[in-house]
Parts: structure tokens; C-alpha cells; sequence
């Protein structure tokens, strides 16, 4: 094939069992099919050292907000779990209870609150606990937020004519309680961006008010997720037919169905596909709506080649988000196998039957009773 | 309520030797159930695996396990689990590895 | 007390809570006008006109009570 012969992607990648076919109106092969007994005679029982072997972990680009990386080798409901959790299961802190002593601005009470709450904190949440019922130094953080909006005296015509116009998250001030003070002196407690704008004043409006920012994750509520986005997508693969070839007066049509880059055409008018720029593509499917490309290409993208970009809001680094991520996971495994152990212990000492231990209504029916 | 809701607990109608059961676990989802489904189903000894949200407003998943050849379910889910951790400490260490030693573009992004 | 049920509502807040405001003596309400902004003083009965500008229209002001809202 010539897309393989030169390719800068491993000779597995053209495997088709790894393919998920893109067509004009549908996929195909979407599911993985590597389990055991599905192929006779080939052994896909779970093999730690055999999936060493096929992982690879390879960051892309990084930059002081977000980063890329793939993810190779790994079924979707791992890649999915990792997804799900930066986005809802990692905690950060954030403000979730307004005391208003004074609001005169336009802007309802109900209304500022919820875009306080939405501000990301640059709060290490490691440092902190989840509030149960009191607030503690451990688990609160306090704010202040008193701004009064003045008209500036002697302003100049087309200078800003009152102080304070803007109410912006730099004029959150942060009450150190307890051992605060010291815990946070190196990097006290702010927003990460002093220049939102959370409310606009006019001359002898003023707000009052007091802020506590708990620990939380987002899927309690949106404002404690610490990503802005992260996502997947598959890496796509586009494979030319050698017995069909595009003719070389169409080359320059075929090149512009792709993104920019991805199909290369040489002088005498050949076609072949750049492997390093094959991830640009957006898999538009343009090529398809063309009669005169008919069997020419299969788009079709790797089922197990996950792409991942995660930008980061709030307090962590974008680097440090997927290995919290998995310490969540690892967590959460943690505690379920600690359950699981504790149930193996009590069917043991039960000798046998085990099952519906907690009472006859394990499945929260109501059992009827005959009388 | 008299008591805190168990972590996990087995539905009624699982196989006295647990070679079939229905296992609920609370305070999960999608996240951790299709994972270890995905990780149950890669064990030879297992006949059928799946779990279901039985309602997005229930706070559990059910996790169904089928055995061969009379075999615990229980031991299964142990073992899935075990494997599943294992698998998490290869990415980690995979990631690290990318992160510190691989070359890769570094830009500023503005904000 | 009220001998009507249902209708607790009114008669609880200017009977039953004599603690609350009714033991005080009572204090002008200040208002704000409408048209210039200047804080009024306007005692029962009075006519409502601002002394400022004249106008008749009064805004109370806010209440100087805390109120908590969660961030949400």
C-alpha cells in the first residue's frame, strides 16, 4: 500500500481490526471486538505485560494553559473513565457561600453570587479538606468584597470619570483564618484571573459583601470542574486505494478535500498522504461527495489512538491534571475493592449464601407480605 | 436512616455460590462502570459481564456477573479491579515518562 | 391570637412579635428620590416630596440585614 510503504506511523496502525470505517452518512466498527473467545484460537484474557508492551503515552504540546498528548493502546471505557474524571471528579476550591451585607448595584443579589461562585481560585486543593458541616481553617476559605464606586473630582474629559466603575475578581480580599496566614504565604489565595468582571457601578453604589470558598468537584456543580475543556478524538488515517489511483489532473481537487497539508502532490501530479500532518485532519468527508473519488480512499480512524487535549482553569498545571485524574480513578478502585474484600470476608464466615445478606429487600422493593 | 448505604451489596437472586450475581455499587457511574466492565469481560473465565445506570437520579450502578464452570463472581470482581489498578500505574508511569524525557512543542498561550 | 386559621401570616408579624420593631420607638424611614438621588427623611403622614428637587417619587432603600445566597 502506498501510504504505508514510507510512513512515519508504526506498521500496526494499517492493522484493520484496529479501523473504524468513517463513511459519508454512517461509521462502521465501531465497537472492540479484543476480547476472549470472540477469535478462536487467539488469547485476548487481560495481560499486563502485553498491554505494557502496546501502550504508549506520548505528549504533543504544551503550553502554560493546556496540553495535547495521545493515549495508544488503551480500550475507549479506560480512555472515557479518564475523560470523565478530569472533567467532574477532580476537586478544586470555589466560593459557595455570599453573605450580602450591602448590594446597591443593578445587578441582583442571586445574580452576583452565582457569577462569584464561577471565578477559578488559584487554590492548591490538596491543601484543603471537604467542609462536612463546620467551617474550619482546613476546609474555608474567607473573602471580602467592599467596593463603592465614586465619581472622580477633577476627572479629565475623555479620562475615566469614577473610581471603581468595574467590580473585577482582583478585588476579592482574602481574610486569612487560623493557620492560614503561614500555610498560604508564599502564594496567597486569588483568583487566577484578576480581571474578570463581576459587576459594573455608578456613583455611590456599593457592594458589601463576604465570600466562603469550599472544596468541591464539578459533578456537584460546574464551577468546581478545574478544566476548561477535555476531550478525545480518534487519530484519523486515510488510506489510498493502489488499484484505483487518483488521476493526476484531479490531484489538486483531491488534495483540497483534506486539510491543509495532509495530502501531498508531486510534480508528474501523484498523490500521497504526509503521516506527520495525518492528525490535522479534520475529517471533513468532503472527498466522499465526489463521484470522480469513488474508490479511490477509505477514510477510517484507529479505535485505540486517543488524542487528548485538556485545558487547564484553576489551580493546576495542565501537566498535572491527568495524573490526578488518575489518582482519582485509583481512589475510587480503592475503595470499591475494600468493600469487595470486606463482602468475600463475610461469605466466608457464612460458610455459604452469601447473597441478599442485607435483608430481603437488597433490591429496594418492598416485599409484600401474605397477610 | 438507620444506617449508612454499603459501598457495594448483592442484589437478590444471585447464585448461592455467587457463580451469577448482581452486584450494586453506590456513589458510581459510567466512569468506574464501563471500565471494569471492559476489564471483567477481558477475564476468559467470565461468561457475560455488564452493568447498567438504572436511573440517572439513583446514585449506584449494577454490575452483573456471570461465571464458568461454577467459579465466584465475587473473585472475578476482585481480580478485575486488581488488574484495573495495575493498568492505571502503567499509564501513570507511561505519562510521566512522556512528560519528563520525550521531546515535544512547548508555546506560550495567551489567556 | 389569631382565631382564624389560614390567615396567620398577617397577624403573627404585628402581633405576636412584640420584640421585633414594635418595642422601639419608632425612627423616621429614610428615602431615596427618584429623580436627584438625595436621602429623605419622611415622617407618618407627612406629604412624600423630595425637599431637595420636589419631586414625588421615593425609592425605600435596601435592607441593612445580611442575606445569604449560595454561589450556585
Amino acid at each position: 500500500m502506498a501510504s504505508s510503504s514510507s510512513s512515519h506511523l508504526p506498521a500496526s496502525v494499517f492493522n484493520p481490526r484496529r479501523h473504524v470505517g468513517v463513511h459519508a452518512e454512517r461509521v462502521s466498527d465501531v465497537a472492540s471486538t479484543e476480547f476472549p473467545g470472540h477469535y478462536p484460537g487467539e488469547d485476548h484474557s487481560w495481560n499486563l505485560a502485553k498491554f505494557k508492551e502496546n501502550l504508549k503515552v506520548s505528549v504533543k504540546r504544551l503550553s502554560q494553559r493546556s496540553v495535547e498528548f495521545d493515549l495508544v493502546g488503551v480500550d475507549a471505557s479506560i480512555a472515557n473513565a479518564f475523560r470523565r474524571i478530569m472533567l467532574s471528579e477532580v476537586p478544586t476550591i470555589a466560593i459557595e457561600d455570599v453573605f450580602v451585607f450591602n448590594n446597591t448595584s443593578v445587578i441582583h443579589d442571586e445574580i452576583l453570587s452565582h457569577r462569584l461562585g464561577l471565578i477559578p481560585l488559584n487554590v492548591d486543593p490538596r491543601l484543603f479538606e471537604f467542609r462536612q458541616d463546620i467551617p474550619l481553617d482546613r476546609n474555608t476559605l474567607v473573602f471580602r468584597l467592599n467596593v463603592t464606586c465614586e465619581r472622580i473630582k477633577k476627572a479629565s474629559k475623555d479620562g475615566p470619570q469614577y473610581i471603581n466603575e468595574y467590580v473585577r475578581s482582583g478585588d476579592l480580599e482574602w481574610v486569612p483564618q487560623g493557620e492560614q496566614e503561614s500555610v498560604f504565604a508564599s502564594n496567597p489565595p486569588a483568583a487566577t484571573n484578576k480581571d474578570i468582571v463581576i459587576a459594573k457601578l455608578r456613583p455611590g453604589q456599593t457592594i458589601e459583601m463576604e465570600l466562603h470558598a469550599i472544596k468541591g468537584v464539578g459533578k456537584e456543580h460546574a464551577k468546581w470542574s478545574p478544566v476548561a475543556t477535555a476531550t478525545y478524538r480518534l487519530h484519523p488515517l486515510i488510506l489510498l486505494n493502489p488499484s484505483k489511483p487518483v488521476p493526476p489532473h484531479l490531484a489538486q481537487k483531491f488534495a483540497s478535500c483534506f486539510s491543509s497539508g495532509v495530502v501531498k502532490v508531486s510534480p508528474d501530479g501523484q498523490v500521497s498522504i504526509d503521516d506527520r500532518h495525518l492528525r490535522k485532519e479534520t475529517m471533513s468527508r468532503e472527498v466522499l461527495r465526489h463521484k470522480e473519488f469513488e474508490g479511490c480512499v477509505e477514510l477510517k480512524r484507529i479505535r485505540d489512538w486517543f488524542i487528548f487535549s485538556v485545558e487547564s482553569e484553576g489551580p493546576y498545571t495542565p501537566e498535572s491534571l491527568f495524573p490526578e485524574a488518575i489518582k482519582v480513578m485509583r481512589g475510587k478502585i480503592a475503595s470499591i475493592r475494600e468493600a469487595a474484600e470486606a463482602l468475600l470476608a463475610d461469605s466466608h464466615d457464612l460458610g455459604a449464601a452469601p447473597a441478599a445478606s442485607s435483608g430481603p429487600d437488597a433490591d429496594g422493593d418492598v416485599e409484600m407480605d401474605g397477610a | 436512616m438507620a444506617e449508612a448505604t454499603p459501598k457495594i451489596r448483592i442484589l437478590k437472586g444471585a447464585e448461592p455460590d455467587l457463580s451469577a450475581a448482581t452486584y450494586q455499587i453506590h456513589d458510581e457511574s459510567h466512569t468506574i462502570g464501563n471500565a471494569l466492565r471492559w476489564m471483567l469481560m477481558k477475564n476468559p473465565k467470565v461468561e457475560f459481564c455488564g452493568y447498567s445506570v438504572p436511573h440517572p437520579s439513583e446514585n449506584h450502578i449494577n454490575m452483573r456477573i456471570q461465571m464458568y464452570d461454577g467459579l465466584s463472581s465475587l473473585t472475578a470482581l476482585l481480580e478485575a479491579l486488581k488488574n484495573l489498578d495495575d493498568l492505571c500505574v502503567t499509564i501513570d508511569d507511561a505519562y510521566t515518562h512522556s512528560m519528563e524525557n520525550d521531546r515535544y512543542e512547548r508555546w506560550d498561550e495567551k489567556s | 391570637m389569631s382565631s382564624q386559621p389560614g390567615n396567620n401570616y398577617g397577624n403573627s408579624y404585628n402581633n405576636a412579635a412584640p420584640s421585633y420593631g414594635g418595642a422601639q420607638p419608632r425612627q423616621e424611614m429614610s428615602y431615596l428620590c427618584a429623580d436627584c438621588g438625595s436621602s429623605n427623611e419622611i415622617k407618618p403622614r407627612e406629604p412624600i416630596r423630595c425637599r431637595q428637587c420636589g419631586h414625588r417619587i421615593m425609592y425605600k432603600k435596601r435592607t441593612n440585614r445580611m442575606v445569604q445566597f449560595e454561589a450556585r
